[in-house]
């Protein structure tokens, strides 16, 4: 397997237009959207360089989570109530109201704790390997950067040239 | 082919110093912001050494409180009244940013961070909470509860429950509010970090709370969702925990309170309590802090408007449960509307009442108080004072109730002609009451030096759909777009 490098074009504030080009011009050289990705100090709205929409999973880690803490909540309370059968005014010993908010509770834990762990890994943070990044980014500079074979990242960097990037930089190596 | 799809600069016609006109380039904002965030004022240091001083007074009051010990629960009703103030008036502050931003408004930008920033304040909630647990006592003695505790079968339930599930509810309320904010603040912390001094301590902290942001179009697809997740996850928690702290901490230590409506009643208040909480903090940073370019009318008249919603609510709710009491008029129902309404604590009642509900609804009614600068939070004030007076009636009288840890009392009814005097604070409640003030002050200005206190990337994500000023027919009006 080749390894990769990474090469990054920066854009000016004011020229996304120019950023979304560069995409286009990827694109017709072949490059896939694996390969390429848009890095901006604000969130524009989805589609405005014309990349695709990031695909998450971000829903399984909540529901994952939901869905253990209800398991527990809910053997907590039936299995403590089936072994300690307590009847109490009149009600069933599997009564639903208070079971009700141990299981919510259990539920809403397990729920926060899986998202919280979602978010480091789904995110992938901390970035243990750090693609071409310029600090200038934060400061309104629009960054494309092409992470791909060594051969192919030539071609990506004279592709981020040709449509004007105002500085080309190589990032690390793997 | 290089056109720019930026904003034009703002061309405002009108001169409005109420009106936050904010830089208009990232790089501007950014490197105000994060500017600001580096630099301390003297007017911090001040209200450090001010703060400082209640928290001192309030540690002392602590410690004689309980060199008395705690099994006189009537002593220990201003502290626990102190508890729940600071999750109703600081903990519920984030849901001023949380549900706007659900909504998409672009008013709340300049107020969010400073909104989230206040579920930091939940770490000294939780530490507030823990001398509670040895405070409230356990089910075995007697009390009616939620948890179908058996005075027969004493070891078939546990007797400290309410004080495991409050504690964990607690627990994931605050672990959520730090998991909202730091999610908020990722983005922020990589701006920080490339413009604070080398080697020093914002630098590092930044470095390593940014957890290697880039920026991608994956991470801020995750950011705005996981905000999303994390704010409605605050928000259910939030409901619960006033539910079993009121339930648990309060109404069960009062016999014959029996009140569907109160849990939300108490989470209910806590909404108007973080609206006042929200504008007096908005109007603090514009007033000292330097941020008038960021927040103005839009902000506090937002709020206000909020505000004022909230505080017809409060009527509704105390109506609907005054009503049913009222109505019923059994012996323990008119003990408990005396105990708690009409008798001892009958002028901290119209205290109140005037200012949580008639105060605000007969000034903010009014367009030239709402939409001003001083009126809401002015009212604001008065609302927060409302709110810490209307927590002390209610836990101060419930923990006065005699019999609470005795088994041998009866606990089913309250006897209306034995009902506690007024437990008037001694020189240590008020020291815990200036404490619990000056540590809630203390620990969110700690928070606003660790984290951001104005939201950057919200503000420079607002300059792509703040179009500026555009004349509209024969008026003029501010052109701004939504992502859909």
């Amino acid at each position: 397997m080749l390894a990769k490098k990474s090469v990054l074009g920066l854009f000016p504030e004011g020229q996304e237009d120019m950023a979304a080009d560069a995409l286009d011009a990827l694109r017709e050289e072949g490059y896939t959207h694996s390969e390429y990705e848009i890095i901006t100090g604000t969130p524009y709205p989805e589609g405005t360089f014309g990349e695709e929409e990031p695909k998450h999973t971000l829903f399984r880690w909540p529901l994952m989570g939901a869905a253990c803490g209800f398991v527990v909540g809910l053997v907590l309370t039936s299995g403590t109530q089936l072994a300690y059968p307590l009847v109490t005014g009149g009600k069933p010993v599997l009564s639903i109201p208070p079971m009700s908010i141990i299981i919510y509770e259990g539920t809403m834990l397990g729920a926060i704790i899986f998202t919280v762990i979602g978010i480091v890994i789904e995110s992938r943070l901390p970035r243990l390997f750090m693609g071409a990044y310029d600090e200038r980014i934060t400061e309104g500079y629009i960054g494309v950067a092409v992470t791909t074979d060594q051969d192919r990242v030539g071609k990506a960097e004279e592709v981020l040239k040709q449509v004007g990037a105002e500085e080309v930089k190589r990032g690390w190596e793997s | 082919m290089a056109s720019s799809a930026r904003a034009a600069p703002h061309a405002p016609r009108h001169a409005d110093p109420r009106v936050a006109e904010p830089p208009t380039s990232p790089s501007e904002t950014t490197g105000f912001l994060v500017g600001k965030h580096l630099r301390l004022g003297d007017n911090f240091w001040r209200a450090v050494a001010v703060f400082g001083i209640f928290s001192i007074l309030g540690v002392i009051g602590f410690v004689v409180r309980l060199g008395d010990g705690m099994g006189e629960t009537a002593a220990w009703g201003y502290y626990v009244a102190m508890f729940s103030f600071i999750i109703t008036a600081a903990s519920a502050a984030p849901m001023v940013a949380i549900a706007p931003r659900m909504a998409n408004s672009h008013w709340r930008r300049p107020i969010s961070r400073a909104a989230e920033l206040w579920s930091v304040v939940g770490l000294l909630s939780l530490l507030w909470f823990i001398p509670i647990l040895w405070i409230l006592p356990p089910l075995s003695d007697g009390r009616r509860s939620l948890w179908f505790f058996d005075m027969n079968h004493p070891n078939l339930v546990p007797s400290y429950t309410p004080h495991i599930w409050a504690s964990a509810a607690i627990l994931g309320l605050v672990v959520t509010g730090l998991a909202l904010v730091w999610v908020s603040c990722l983005p922020d912390f990589a701006s920080i970090a490339r413009r604070a001094p080398e080697g020093s301590f914002q630098r590092r902290w930044s470095l390593w709370m940014a957890r290697g942001w880039q920026g991608t179009s994956r991470q801020w697809h995750m950011v705005k969702r996981r905000m999303g997740i994390l704010g409605a996850f605050y928000f259910m928690m939030l409901v619960f925990v006033h539910f079993l702290i009121s339930v648990d901490f309060l109404m069960t230590l009062v016999p014959g309170w029996i009140d569907a409506l109160y849990p939300v009643t108490h989470a209910a208040n806590a909404l108007q309590a973080a609206a006042a909480t929200m504008v007096l903090t908005a109007w603090i940073l514009r007033t000292f802090c330097g941020y008038e370019r960021y927040i103005g009318l839009d902000q506090i008249w937002g709020l206000g408007k909020l505000m004022f919603a909230l505080s017809l609510l409060w009527f509704w709710f105390w109506f609907s449960s005054f009503n049913v009491l009222w109505y019923g008029k059994m012996p323990f129902e008119q003990a408990v509307i005396e105990l708690l309404i009409t008798g001892p604590y009958l002028w901290v009642f119209m205290a109140v009442f005037m200012l949580v509900f008639v105060i605000p609804l007969w000034t903010l009614v009014w367009n030239p108080v709402r939409h001003s600068l001083w009126g809401p939070p002015l009212i604001a004030v008065g609302i927060l004072v409302g709110t810490f007076l209307d927590r002390i009636r209610l836990y101060v009288a419930a923990y006065s109730v005699p019999g609470i840890g005795n088994p041998s009392v009866h606990k089913h009814v309250l006897d209306f002609d034995h009902l506690p005097k007024t437990v008037m604070p001694d020189i240590w409640d008020i020291f815990i009451m200036l404490g619990a003030i000056g540590l809630i002050a203390l620990v969110y200005m700690a928070a606003s030096r660790l984290f951001p206190i104005m939201n950057m990337w919200e503000q420079r994500e607002l300059q792509l759909y703040d179009r500026g000023h555009a004349p509209y027919h024969r008026a003029h009006v501010r052109v701004m777009g939504k992502s859909e």
